[in-house]
């Protein structure tokens, strides 16, 4: 198990070395966060008429405040798009400059590798998540109550589960197809347009509604908004976990059995040596 | 481990190993309807789409020993490392490395074997050779306290422990080729995969590499397989060599051996400039009665004249008249070789191709 360990801590700050040997990248995710929700901000201002308490928005969401609502949707949107783009951008990245041949080819448990590589696309996430929020409380004057900093940090985390159960997906996709960015922008769009990150799922037609409710997604940003803005019922974020925490399951499942019937697969074919 | 009945010792012993590769077919844009029309045509031979990179090959590698892979590129040498290392599954056959066999017990396999395939892209070049060699060594399950002293010890064995923090892209192409024998022997494995180890490297940083090889051998008693298109790479340094074409090993011996498989009576090497353009065929029409005739182009800006090999009972006699008939094409004789074969010769004997050809996969 400390050997276990010791590889997802090595790819991990592997991984952190490499974003530090680019310092630049720093710079872009601490200007790049203000510039991706500001816009949603406006949009909402020109939709309610302004960025304060609004009851037309109460009405529309279940809470009065705009912009807290957008800033958790841009936020935890920000863990989706670094899970899709993140692990089978890396793997297609090792396999490319050689290095994939000898990760596969060592003694230990690829799934710790991959854990490794998701873990540190959450630390960046958290980092730039960190950034966004400093920000939203200088321009914006959000708040946040103590006590919900937990249960938030929670969903966080079963998100984030989730999340690398899809990441694992994506990384067999790499695996085979090579190229898997354009499967992860559909993905991001599929994540963008079924989920509610800048609407509440109410809004969306039934068909569209059945989409987003196996997004896990869906229900972080329920449970979340639920916890910070009480716009839910106990019972309610209770399930919106609940259910959370099932697509985490079956999402890590799927993609370890995926990822590992892939490997065996593109050895097989020999197109795992195809770059 | 394996025991023949003679009670050698073999660290690898392929049985039957057999890869084939299905070739890509490239269609364009509109390819997905060209694909259903093939599938329609009933005539289409399925058979020319694939590649045998390894055609049922057997071969045994006894314990501590350094055994070249000789053969072109192309030639199967990478499919056959890959196969044994448990990065490509075989279509048929196997392989057993170290007494496990590398379809069913591939995390034994792996833990046996120290690999150096891929050259210098194979390293992070963006993180140091410490770090490299600490994360890969992670990778081998080794504990943390032993990672930091064997990385350190293998710094200092290749003289890079001063350089050691420098990122690899600082490197030069010999050093980063030293990053890579020494993440293969991070974990001791009993058994070396080294393919092309000194490919592109300068005379220096070659020899430096392969005298540290040969000690890997000697002194630590390292099974060795080393795959080359090196011919006095493989000649030199080897115990015995393995000539691989077209993804069939056609001889397999000592390189005294092989060579003598040469008789020095038939071979006949003449060096020269400005060679006719169609010499093999112009002094085959001539001399029917010799059996090979190769051209191997030289570099005339460079001062390498090309070379001409005669091969075949009558190679000896006919010397005089194919020297004749080159200087009717003007070309300019450097030089006159008869009988010392070289691994080279024994490739073209055996094959009828030239080391420097390509092949299959």
């Amino acid at each position: 198990m400390k050997t276990n360990i010791f590889i997802v801590w090595s790819e991990t700050l592997k991984n952190i070395k490499f974003l530090a040997a680019y310092p630049v990248i720093f710079v872009f995710w601490t200007i790049f966060p203000l510039f991706w929700f500001i816009p949603f901000v406006l949009q909402g201002q020109a939709l309610v008429g302004n960025i304060g308490p609004s009851d037309l928005w109460k009405g529309l969401t279940g809470n009065t405040e705009v912009v807290p609502f957008i800033i958790v949707g841009a936020i935890l949107n920000g863990y989706v798009l670094n899970a899709l783009y993140g692990v089978g951008e890396s793997i297609r990245e090792e396999a490319y400059q050689g290095t994939l041949d000898y990760v596969l080819a060592s003694p230990c448990n690829k799934a710790y590798v991959l854990i490794g590589k998701a873990l540190s696309g959450s630390i960046s996430s958290t980092i730039y998540a960190i950034i966004q929020f400093i920000v939203c409380v200088f321009l914006f004057g959000v708040t946040i109550t103590a006590w919900v900093i937990m249960p938030v940090i929670l969903v966080i985390i079963l998100l984030i589960l989730g999340l690398y159960g899809i990441a694992l997906m994506l990384a067999a996709v790499s695996l085979q197809l090579k190229q898997a960015h354009e499967v992860a922008h559909t993905l991001d769009y599929i994540f963008y347009v079924f989920a509610p990150v800048r609407y509440p799922i109410q809004f969306l037609p039934f068909w569209a509604q059945v989409i987003g409710q196996i997004l896990p997604l869906t229900y972080a940003l329920i449970a979340t908004r639920g916890l910070m803005f009480n716009s839910e019922s106990p019972s309610q974020i209770y399930l919106s976990i609940f259910l959370l925490l099932i697509i985490d399951v079956a999402a890590i499942l799927v993609g370890f059995y995926l990822f590992n019937w892939m490997e065996k697969r593109t050895k097989k074919s020999g197109s795992i040596s195809h770059y | 481990m394996v025991h023949n009945q003679d009670n050698t010792e073999y660290s690898i012993e392929t049985i039957n190993l057999t890869k084939v590769f299905r070739k890509k077919k490239h269609r364009g844009i509109f390819g997905f309807l060209k694909k259903e029309k093939e599938k329609k045509d009933k005539s289409s031979d399925g058979k020319k789409d694939l590649t045998v990179a390894l055609d049922h090959v057997n071969c045994k590698i006894r314990s501590g020993e350094l055994f070249g892979l000789l053969g072109p590129n192309g030639a199967g040498k990478t499919t056959f490392v890959k196969c044994i290392s448990t990065i490509l599954i075989p279509d048929e056959g196997t392989a057993i490395v170290n007494g496990f066999d590398v379809r069913k017990e591939t995390s034994l396999v792996r833990a046996s074997i120290g690999l150096a395939i891929g050259g210098e892209r194979s390293l992070y070049w963006k993180l140091t050779a410490r770090d490299n060699l600490t994360y890969f060594a992670s990778l081998y399950k080794m504990p943390r306290n032993i990672i930091k002293e064997r990385v350190e010890e293998l710094l200092s064995k290749m003289n890079l422990l001063e350089r050691a923090d420098e990122r690899v892209e600082d490197y030069s192409t010999g050093m980063r080729q030293k990053i890579v024998v020494a993440r293969a022997l991070l974990h001791n494995p009993p058994v070396l995969l080294l393919d092309e180890p000194t490919l592109g490297l300068d005379p220096t940083f070659s020899r430096q590499i392969r005298s540290q090889i040969r000690e890997l051998c000697d002194k630590e008693g390292k099974t060795i397989l080393l795959a080359t298109h090196y011919m006095k790479e493989a000649d030199e340094m080897c115990d015995r060599v393995a000539i691989i074409n077209n993804g069939k090993i056609v001889a397999v011996d000592t390189s005294d051996k092989l060579k003598a498989m040469v008789k020095e009576t038939e071979l006949v090497e003449v060096s020269c400039y400005n060679p006719p353009s169609d010499t093999e065929h112009y002094l085959k029409s001539l001399y029917p009665d010799i059996e090979i005739v190769t051209l191997i182009p030289g570099n005339e800006a460079e001062g390498t004249p090309s070379r001409i090999k005669l091969m075949g009972e009558n190679a000896e006699k006919r010397t005089s008249k194919v020297l004749e008939a080159l200087l009717k094409k003007d070309a300019k004789i450097t030089n006159v070789n008869i009988g010392t074969p070289t691994l080279e010769d024994v490739f073209i004997k055996l094959t009828g191709a030239k080391l420097t050809e390509g092949g299959a996969g």
